[in-house]
């Protein structure tokens, strides 16, 4: 898949393994829904690369309500997984046929079986099954959502991580990224795992775990009672993280963590990201991406530069 | 009945876009606020039933609040607003000259009956979407029958401001209207209870314990009709699952397949 440079301004162009995208900024998987452009609008889909809400083995019904809410300067939900299932999600992919970016789909679980079966079925469907070419480009391995009972231990554990990479690359040839938890003391452990066993990329951070009480009754506001954080709130806290593993390993890190403008993806990208995730940001507006990626042209253009590459990893020397 | 008049597609290119709204009046009572906006996009294909996510003014919010379309008049939109915590509080602060960025109208809306008669019952702000269904039915010759359930007397200047036309208050304190709930009215309101005797819809908007006993009611007059819920709500189009309510054929997002479920679907505490 490749995208030209869009008029004379600088170069927003970047490479996640081999495909080439047309400027950094994707979305966070589950705050985005491309199902909804089905209808005719695919050409309106703003983000460079699109990763679906997590899809499991088996439908998960989620958690109860409330599973949303704001936070001082954050958002902080606790959906827990709610996905058809992979049977079902195969439906839903085929629609997808004509999206113009390629797809990451995210693939979470329980155990490391669960997500190897997952992908053979994905790969089932885009090898053999399917007639649609829909542009799956790879799979987001969802290590590290904070909501569910199972699922997050393995991506704080390198030995269990690497173990699923592993198994995975036998699996597939399409990119493997894997998402990182910043609930861990070092996060560098895990990408390095991830790095080592054959991952593709890193995405970091997913939400921090966290609490919030209804102002009433001072008891926890959410059906799950915790949550994870997202939004400004965390954007500092990320920044040092995807500084810190961005350092520490050679393949690409995606950086989401409260991204909400041009300036913000610049500065992931300073501490070595090579693609942007924005989630909370577009929960709020829906014009956000579109904007975004005009303030990163506007930012280089400020400071004289033509590519992204004069930035990356800046903050890190 | 026919379905609402926006289309999915409608609705999915709604989701994607913000409009930037000029506030033209803002009227406060009884805690709620009236603000009537300039939105030709929404007030063209807006349906009741239909919300708009609007975000809230001020800066350091950082989810859009979903509010009814509670009233549409050519080019101009009527959004009530209940202040309840800081957000909607920033949003009743609103004013003529201010600007609202809003996307809409989204979800699903009421599918309207045709003819005959119909029972609108609002509890505190869900009266906010009765108005503009309340409009709509009479425009087709419908007759709508409203009630509305408010916690006391301070409550009632709100309801003269929702403006639904006949509307029949309760209030919990006894001070304005009959005592006791929007039930204990429609209990004791024989036409009420003979319209939906009849086989005239219900529509329902309120909290969920409201319309768990509304249904209820309905369901001993071998009545149905349609409810529209409240949720706690972060994207408004989909996407993050955050409004999803159980409901008897499965989970459902408020904000795609609802916010208006068939009475019998709704799953009550």
């Amino acid at each position: 898949m490749t995208a030209g440079r869009s008029g004379s301004g600088p170069d927003l162009t970047v490479r996640l393994g081999g495909v080439e995208l047309r400027h950094p900024v994707v979305n966070a998987s589950g705050t985005y829904e491309a199902d909804s452009l089905a209808s005719g609008g695919l050409d309106a889909f703003p983000f460079s690369a699109y990763f679906p809400k997590t899809v499991t083995l088996e439908a998960r019904a989620g958690n109860p309500p409330p599973r949303i809410t704001e936070t001082p300067s954050g958002v902080i939900n606790a959906i827990g997984l709610e996905n058809p299932g992979v049977e079902a999600f195969l439906t839903e992919l085929d629609g997808l046929a004509g999206l113009p970016s390629p797809i990451v789909v995210s693939v979470g679980g329980g155990a490391a079986a669960d997500y190897r079966s997952a992908v053979e079925r994905l790969e089932r469907h885009l090898g053999e099954e399917s007639d649609a070419h829909v542009p799956v480009c790879g799979y987001e391995l969802n290590v590290s959502c904070p909501n569910v009972a199972s699922g997050v231990a393995i991506g704080a554990d390198p030995e269990a991580l690497a173990a699923l990479v592993d198994d995975l690359r036998s699996v597939t040839d399409r990119l493997l990224v894997v998402k990182l938890t910043p609930n861990v003391t070092d996060v560098v452990a895990p990408a390095r795992a991830a790095e080592r066993a054959g991952a593709d990329a890193v995405s970091l951070v997913n939400t921090f775990r966290a609490m919030v009480l209804d102002r009433e009754t001072l008891r926890p506001f959410l059906g799950n009672r915790t949550g994870g954080l997202c939004g400004p709130a965390i954007k500092p806290i990320a920044l040092r993280m995807v500084a810190e593993v961005a350092a520490a390993v050679g393949i690409p890190v995606i950086g989401l963590g409260g991204i909400a403008s041009g300036q913000d993806a610049l500065e992931f990208i300073a501490c070595g990201a090579t693609l942007v995730g924005v989630g909370a940001a577009v929960l709020a507006d829906p014009e956000a991406p579109q904007r975004i990626v005009a303030e990163i042209a506007d930012g280089l253009r400020r400071r004289g530069l033509d590519e992204l590459d004069e930035i990356r990893g800046v903050a890190l020397k | 009945m026919t379905d609402a008049p926006a289309s999915e597609k409608h609705v999915h290119e709604a989701a994607l876009r913000v409009l930037r709204c000029p506030v033209r009046r803002a009227e406060t009572a009884g805690g709620w606020t009236l603000l009537w906006l300039e939105a030709p996009e929404v007030a063209a294909y807006a349906a009741p039933g239909q919300f708009v996510m609007t975000a809230v003014p001020g800066g350091g919010f950082h989810l859009r609040r979903p509010l009814s379309v509670h009233r549409v008049e050519d080019d101009q939109v009527a959004l009530l607003v209940e202040a309840r915590g800081e957000g909607t509080h920033a949003l009743a602060s609103l004013r003529a000259g201010d600007i609202v960025a809003l996307s809409g109208p989204l979800g699903r809306g009421f599918p309207l009956v045709e003819s005959g008669s119909a029972v609108l019952v609002g509890g505190g702000i869900g009266l906010a979407p009765l108005a503009f269904l309340a409009d709509e039915l009479s425009r087709r010759g419908v007759e709508a029958l409203a009630y509305a359930g408010v916690r006391s007397g301070a409550d009632v200047p709100g309801v003269a401001l929702a403006g639904v036309p006949g509307v029949v208050v309760a209030t919990e304190d006894g001070s304005v209207g009959t005592a006791g709930t929007v039930v204990d009215l429609l209990d004791r309101t024989a036409e009420a209870a003979a319209a939906a005797g009849a086989g005239a819809p219900l529509y329902v908007c309120g909290p969920l314990p409201m319309i768990a006993a509304v249904e209820r009611w309905a369901r001993g007059r071998g009545a149905s009709g349609f409810a529209s819920l409240e949720a706690h709500m972060a994207c408004g189009t989909g996407a993050c699952h955050g409004c999803v309510v159980p409901t008897a054929s499965g989970p459902q997002r408020v904000c795609r397949e609802g916010p208006v479920f068939p009475l019998d679907q709704v799953m009550t505490p």
